[in-house]
Parts: structure tokens; C-alpha cells; sequence
């Protein structure tokens, strides 16, 4: 009787270790819960759609990429680099410095044999949280359902020599020691074309667009602050990210500046203050913006999407677009932005959205796209 | 009685002594860099003091010699205070004043200009003598600016508080702008980058290749004739039945080039800063 | 006895009257006249910046003398001033002296505001108690008034002082 629980127990260690020998050397899997390795008995069986994309987007979160893999239909047909790739990015994109932070599932359609389900992706990233929406398709396969994944085309331009011979901006600094008056380079001449204050939920903002009138490139930052009626500041920000922050000469830029928490009604004057610097810039790249349109989309969100094409020779790492919207008077209604979390190749069109407002929409008559980018070789 | 005799007594030597302490008798206007000096009545050991702008010293001396101030103590204009103490401290206070201008400090504004723009070019010249004193006598300054070989300002006014200053239009025609303002024999030149105002008639065409659609400018001027700056963004717009094509085009060459893939009737149009300029309406390719 | 301590009580006030109390209160007042300014008109922020940055300095310029450091001047002098300052501070330190700047008060009057705003002149005049000390006896200490022609240019985030020349009142 002394004897039986520590008997018990050994035998029990015994089994256990028994089972992850050789249990996982059936399957072909690794030693341990290694990356991508399923311990047999261990992990919920995806008996429905939801079970089968919640378990491949919970191994998607965790980066078991083997895991993840060997939950697609048809796996041997995809390739698990690419896989992998579409998941991490690449090329230096915000994706490839972003983390899955949460999803959430809704089916669309189920039958017995195959269902789509429709997937909010939350990823965490420098910039802040990206949402993106996605939907997969899954198929029952010898008694559980496996996720479809779509054959990854991996863009790619034809092998070409594009010459960069646009204007590049190079600054030299003057010397500590120059006479008072003797060297100096006034700072860019930037104007604030427009300026359009509104109430926004609990808070107000502030947008217009802001154009650069010199002949050299500028560091741009708009300000506003928000005056009572007493002449006493309440609250003072700036564009922040909502911006094309380098202004080539000429260059029209929307801005925003969001005030969260203070209502339109206190505010008596709105002081404003744009702050331009000298930068050193190229000319290059040079992106377009093709295929625009507004459109309403499954959710019932209306949307500005279109795609980004860049025209240069080199990969742009992290694509930002800012748009400017405008009623039947020319007047900023409203500004949107969002990142790209793909790198731009060269000459392959990438998708863009941003969401509009749906009080808005029917306000709206024109819009202005501009792409901001940051780039490694920048 | 006898104590109030020893009481007053006490007092009197006490203010005789005030009164016969040493006095020290100071220049009443130095030149800057000017050696100068100071002299001392009395007699016996005692410690002088110069505090002024960027000198602070303490030297023992004989009362009834005379101290010289070497050129070095007193290059800075501005007032000087000796002390001259034994057992009770005596002071006095002189000035330096500027000596004569050495080198202008020319200040102007701004470093780049639109041509054929009114009042855009200002200048401040002041003048400094060699020990870098504001010199506030009044002064002659002659302002020149010019273009090449044309002359746009000559101009002479006197400093008032050691300032003199101009204003005066750009040029007509993009190019350096040479502005030099000269005080006797001294001189300081500076350079205004002219360059091109707003783009003037903002034309554009387009046409269509077995690839897309290439739009192009007219060599892109100002109102005066001067080829805007290449960098210059022109913005190229699209629409057409599959949405609307933006491309933020860098001038080159006085021309803004772009290519757009894109099928069907398009209705082209270009902007650059706040001007628009024409549009082309492209039908579909046959 | 009475009399006595009448003589004593004289002779007191008398010695007093030729020690300077050392003053404790080291506040600077500044008061700005621009409505004579030229070419330019002195903007309402630009005129408060200027009051503040310019009693800052002389703040900072108080300090560095009395504790003859010239870390205070950093920020708020540059050019000539600065060396003027730097140079004095130094003279000090081999001198063993230093000077108290007290109860100050500054009227400013604007002479020149450049077209473009980079360069403003003011001129003023200043009043303030002025104590130099050997160690720690006292030399000199009087109520000066001096009248400065000043110098400011506009730094990244301040006015600072280029110039700071005393004259006779003219």
C-alpha cells in the first residue's frame, strides 16, 4: 500500500516519456513542443471551421510555422517558404517588424464539406495597431477541416536596368566658427493653404493641407492650438503621422491634427503654426497612385482603395498613404491615412485602402492621394 | 564731560579720516584700444580694482603714481569701475566708447528669392570696430546689388544706432544676386539665389503608347520667362473609367514626365503647388 | 551713561552708513517699449519672448558673476557678449573677486527690428544694485544706472544676446 502511489507514479513518468519517443516519431515531428511540432492527443481537434482557422491563426500568432503549415489542404502543392513569407513579410516592410496581436472569426458560409470563414486580423506594429480582413476558405479532410491557402504569386519585375537620374538634395552645414551673417540658408517657405476645424465624436479636428512654396525640399510639422474665449490655450498638437512630413518643391500636403478629448464648442480660435526645416531629399522615388476608387465594401464600409506603383528601381521598405477629401467647394472634409504593410517592388502594384467615414460620405466630391514612404536606403 | 569730549573725538577722527582717504581721478571718455591711465592721490601702499566688461583684475599700487591701462584693458566698450582701497575703498567711473569701424557684419535676407517679387530682398549692416564694438556713430553705408551685369540697387544711408539697412526687389531673371554694402574702405558681400516664381501656364499633353499613356509638360516657366527649378513636383492626374491615376512628377529639364498604365478614355490634368494647368482628354486606344 | 550710549548709537549708524546691506532679493524686472519699433512692428509673442529671454539672461549673467562660473551663460549669451562675460568671469577667478547684480530693473525700448526679424536692437536702461567683493569684504556697492544698446538674434527656441555695450546716456 506504501508503495502504490510512488509506483503509480513512476510508471506514469515512464509512459510519458515512452509516448513523446516514439508518439512523435510517427508523425515525423521533432523531439518536445518545438516550433511547429503537435503532440498527439494535445491540442483541441479541429472538428468545426471555427476550431480548424482558430487553431491555424492562434500557431500563426505563436510563429509555429510548421504547425501552422500542416494545417493547409494540400500542404505537399504549397511551398513553405513563400508561406512563411506572406505571413512575415519581407523586403523590410512594416510586416516584417509587426506581431499578430489578436483575430477575430465570423462564418459566412458553412456546408458539411467546406466553409469561409471571415477573419479581423489586429496586428501590433510601430506605428500602432493595422486591422486587416481576411477570409479563408477551409475543406474537410479525413475527418477535420483544413484551411485552403490560395498559390502565393510572388510578384516579381522582369530583369531590367532602370536609370535614377532624378534631382537629389544634399545639405552642407556651415562651420561653428563662420562670422555672424556670413553663411546662411534661410528655412523652406511653407504655407498653410487651408484650414477646416470640425467636431469629431467627443473631440474636434483640425485638417487642411499645407503646400511647400520654396524651391527646396522641407521637414514639415503643422501645429494647432486651441484658444477659449478667454485667449487662454486649452490644448495645443501636432500632425503627428497624419502628414507627408518631406515636401518636395511645389508639393501639396493634407494634415490632421486631433484633438481627442476637447469639444469644438470650447474653443473660441484656433492659433496655427507650421514649422519647416531644411532636409536633405531625392526626387526619387517617384509612385503612383492608379486605379482609385471609393467603394462600398462587404462590411459596409465605404473605402478609398486603389493600388501603390512604384516606378523607381529600388524596393520602398514602408509605404504610407495620406489622403486629403474634399466637398463640391474644394474644401477638406476630412483626411485619412493608413500604412501598407508590404514593401512597394519595383513596377509591381501593391493594394491600398482607407476607410471614410460613413457621415461623410455623401459630403464628399474629390480626394488627393499622396504617398509618403520610408525607405532603409533613404 | 570728559566722556562726551572722547565720545566726539572719537567721531572726528573717524570722518577725518573719511575725508582725507585717497581719491582717484579717472580719464572721462576712452577710445577703445587706447591706452590710457589712471592716477591716485595719497600716499602709501594701496589695492586697485578695474571691473568693466571683460576685465576683472586686482593690482597693488603706490598711491600719487599713475596706473596705466594697457590697449588689452580697455578694448571693450562699455563702463569701467576703479577702486582704489586702502583702509576705506574710493571709486569712480569711466566709459570707453567705440573706436572706429573695422568690418561690417551684413546680414541679408533671404537666401533664396522668386524673381520679379517687390520689397523680398532686405540687408542690415552693422559696423564693428576691431575689437568687436558696436560702433554707434553715425556712419555712411552704400548698398549695391547686381545681376550679372545689372545693376538693381545703389543706395546710401547713414547708420542710426549702429544700424543701417535696405530694402529692395528681386530681379527679373533666375540667377545669383550679388549685394555687397560698403562703409569707407570696408566691405562685405553676400548672394540671393534668385530663382523662378510660380509656374505661369501650366500646359501638358499626352498620348498613347503600346504600354499606357505618356503625359508630359511643356517646358514649365514663371510668368517672366524663368524655367522653374527642376525637383519642381508637378502632380499628373488621370481619370478614367477604372478610377483615377495620381503621379507626383519631379521636374527635369524644365519638363515633368510620367507613364500611366491604364485602358480606356482618360481626362488628363496636372497641378503643381496651388497652379493647375490644362486638361487633355485622351479617348479610348482603337 | 546716556550720554554715552547716545555717542555709541551715533557712531553706529555712522559706521553702517559706509557697509552696504547685503540685499537678498536678486529679481529682475523687465519692462518693453516697441511703439517706436522699425522697420518691422515687434509681433505680441515675439515681445513677450523677448522680455523673458532678455530678463533670463540678465539673470544668468548675475549668477555667473557672483559664483564666477560660466555655466549660466550658456543658452542666453553669444558673440561678443559671451566673450565679454567669459572674460570677466575668468578675471574674477584669478582676482579672487566677485559681483553681486541686484534688485534690477530693466526699461527696454526697441531702436531697430530687422525687416526679416532676424536681429533686434534694443536699448536700455538699467538700474540695479551693483556690489563687488574681494573675498568677502565688500569694495564697492552702489544703486547704478547704466544704459545698455543690446543686441538679440533669435536662437532655436529663445532670444539670445549678442551684444550687451554700456554708454553714456546719449
Amino acid at each position: 500500500m506504501k508503495l502504490a502511489l510512488p509506483i503509480a507514479l513512476v510508471g506514469l513518468t515512464v509512459g510519458l516519456i515512452v509516448l513523446a519517443l516514439f508518439g512523435v516519431a510517427h508523425s515525423g515531428g521533432t523531439v518536445g513542443i518545438a516550433a511547429g511540432a503537435a503532440l498527439p492527443g494535445l491540442t483541441p481537434k479541429a472538428a468545426t471551421p471555427e476550431q480548424a482557422i482558430s487553431n491555424f491563426l492562434t500557431d500563426v500568432q505563436r510563429r509555429n510555422w510548421d504547425r501552422a503549415y500542416s494545417q493547409l489542404s494540400k500542404a505537399d502543392s504549397i511551398d513553405e517558404a513563400s508561406f512563411i513569407q506572406d505571413w512575415t513579410g519581407s523586403n523590410g516592410s512594416l510586416r516584417t517588424v509587426s506581431n499578430l496581436e489578436s483575430f477575430d472569426v465570423r462564418p459566412t458560409h458553412a456546408t458539411d464539406s467546406s466553409a469561409q470563414m471571415r477573419t479581423q486580423l489586429r496586428w501590433s506594429t510601430p506605428v500602432g495597431v493595422l486591422e486587416d480582413v481576411r477570409d479563408f476558405d477551409l475543406t474537410q479532410e479525413a475527418g477535420s477541416w483544413k484551411v485552403i491557402w490560395p498559390k502565393v504569386e510572388v510578384p516579381s519585375a522582369p530583369a531590367q536596368v532602370i536609370p535614377v537620374n532624378y534631382l537629389r538634395w544634399d545639405m552642407v552645414q556651415g562651420g561653428s566658427g563662420d562670422e555672424w551673417g556670413s553663411h546662411t540658408v534661410d528655412a523652406p517657405h511653407v504655407r498653410i493653404v487651408s484650414m477646416n476645424a470640425v467636431a469629431f465624436g467627443d473631440g474636434s479636428l483640425v485638417m487642411g493641407e499645407v503646400v511647400n512654396e520654396d524651391t527646396i525640399p522641407a521637414f514639415v510639422n503643422v501645429n494647432a492650438t486651441l484658444v477659449d474665449g478667454a485667449g487662454a490655450a486649452i490644448d495645443e498638437e501636432n500632425s503627428f503621422d497624419k502628414i507627408a512630413h518631406v515636401l518636395l518643391p511645389k508639393q501639396v500636403s493634407p494634415y490632421r491634427i486631433d484633438f481627442p478629448n476637447v469639444s469644438l464648442e470650447k474653443v473660441k480660435n484656433i492659433r496655427m503654426d507650421v514649422k519647416a526645416a531644411l532636409v536633405p531629399a531625392s526626387a526619387d522615388p517617384v509612385i503612383a497612385v492608379i486605379n482609385q476608387k471609393i467603394e462600398s465594401e462587404a462590411q459596409g464600409k465605404t473605402v478609398l482603395h486603389g493600388e501603390l506603383l512604384n516606378q523607381s528601381g529600388q524596393a520602398v521598405n514602408i509605404p504610407h498613404v495620406i489622403v486629403g477629401f474634399y466637398n463640391n467647394t474644394g474644401k477638406v472634409v476630412w483626411v485619412a491615412d493608413g500604412y501598407v504593410d508590404r514593401s512597394l517592388i519595383p513596377q509591381t502594384p501593391a493594394p491600398f485602402a482607407v476607410e471614410i467615414p460613413g457621415a461623410l460620405v455623401g459630403k464628399i466630391q474629390n480626394f488627393h492621394v499622396v504617398v509618403n514612404q520610408y525607405s532603409v536606403s533613404q | 564731560m570728559r566722556r562726551t569730549l572722547l565720545g566726539c573725538a572719537v567721531v572726528a577722527m573717524y570722518l577725518a579720516e573719511l575725508c582725507s582717504a585717497q581719491e582717484v581721478h579717472v580719464p572721462a571718455l576712452v577710445s577703445a584700444g587706447n591706452e590710457t591711465a589712471i592716477s591716485t592721490t595719497g600716499s602709501g601702499k594701496a589695492t586697485l580694482y578695474l571691473s568693466g566688461p571683460g576685465i576683472s583684475s586686482k593690482t597693488e599700487i603706490n598711491l600719487g603714481e599713475k596706473f596705466i591701462l594697457h590697449s588689452e584693458d580697455v578694448r571693450n566698450a562699455g563702463e569701467y569701475v576703479t577702486i582704489v582701497c586702502t583702509d576705506v575703498c574710493r571709486s569712480a567711473v569711466f566709459h570707453v566708447r567705440p573706436s572706429k569701424p573695422a568690418y561690417l557684419t551684413f546680414l541679408v535676407h533671404p537666401s533664396r528669392v522668386p524673381v520679379g517679387q517687390g520689397d523680398a530682398v532686405s540687408g542690415v549692416a552693422l559696423p564693428f570696430d576691431e575689437f568687436h564694438n558696436l560702433v554707434l556713430d553715425r556712419v555712411k553705408v552704400s548698398f549695391q546689388s547686381t545681376a550679372g551685369d545689372l545693376r538693381i540697387l545703389s543706395q546710401s544711408v547713414l547708420t542710426q544706432d549702429g544700424v543701417g539697412w535696405f530694402r529692395a526687389a528681386s530681379g527679373k531673371s533666375a540667377g545669383k544676386l550679388q549685394i555687397v554694402a560698403t562703409v569707407d574702405s570696408l566691405s562685405s558681400v553676400r548672394a540671393v539665389q534668385q530663382v523662378a516664381s510660380d509656374p505661369c501656364n501650366l500646359r501638358t499633353k499626352a498620348h498613347r503608347t503600346p504600354k499606357g499613356v505618356d503625359i508630359e509638360t511643356e517646358p514649365v516657366r514663371d510668368c517672366s520667362g524663368n524655367l522653374v527649378p527642376d525637383g519642381t513636383i508637378v502632380t499628373f492626374s488621370a481619370a478614367g473609367p477604372g478610377g483615377r491615376n495620381t503621379v507626383d512628377a519631379p521636374i527635369k529639364q524644365g519638363i515633368a514626365r510620367a507613364h500611366i498604365q491604364t485602358p480606356g478614355s482618360l481626362v488628363i490634368s496636372a497641378a503643381s503647388g496651388t497652379v493647375m494647368g490644362n486638361e487633355v482628354r485622351l479617348g479610348e486606344q482603337p | 551713561m546716556n550720554q554715552l550710549f547716545r555717542i555709541v548709537v551715533f557712531v553706529a549708524v555712522l559706521v553702517a552708513g559706509t557697509i552696504s546691506l547685503k540685499a537678498a532679493d536678486s529679481s529682475v524686472k523687465i519692462q518693453l517699449d516697441t511703439n517706436k519699433s522699425g522697420p518691422r512692428a515687434v509681433e505680441s509673442r515675439t515681445e513677450q519672448a523677448i522680455m523673458r529671454d532678455y530678463g533670463t539672461a540678465w539673470t544668468m549673467m548675475a549668477r555667473a558673476l557672483e559664483f564666477n562660473t560660466i555655466e549660466p551663460l550658456e543658452g542666453s549669451f553669444v558673440g561678443a557678449a559671451r566673450t565679454w562675460l567669459n572674460d570677466s568671469v575668468a578675471g574674477q577667478q584669478r582676482a579672487g573677486l566677485t559681483s553681486n547684480y541686484r534688485e534690477q530693473n530693466h526699461k527696454l525700448r526697441v531702436l531697430f527690428y530687422a525687416p526679416e526679424g532676424d536681429v533686434i536692437e534694443l536699448r536700455d536702461t538699467a538700474d540695479f544694485q551693483l556690489q563687488i567683493m574681494d573675498g568677502a569684504k565688500v569694495i564697492y556697492s552702489e544703486h547704478v544706472v547704466r544704459h545698455y544698446t543690446v543686441l538679440m538674434t533669435p536662437g532655436a527656441d529663445r532670444w539670445i544676446v549678442r551684444q550687451l555695450q554700456a554708454h553714456p546716456e546719449f
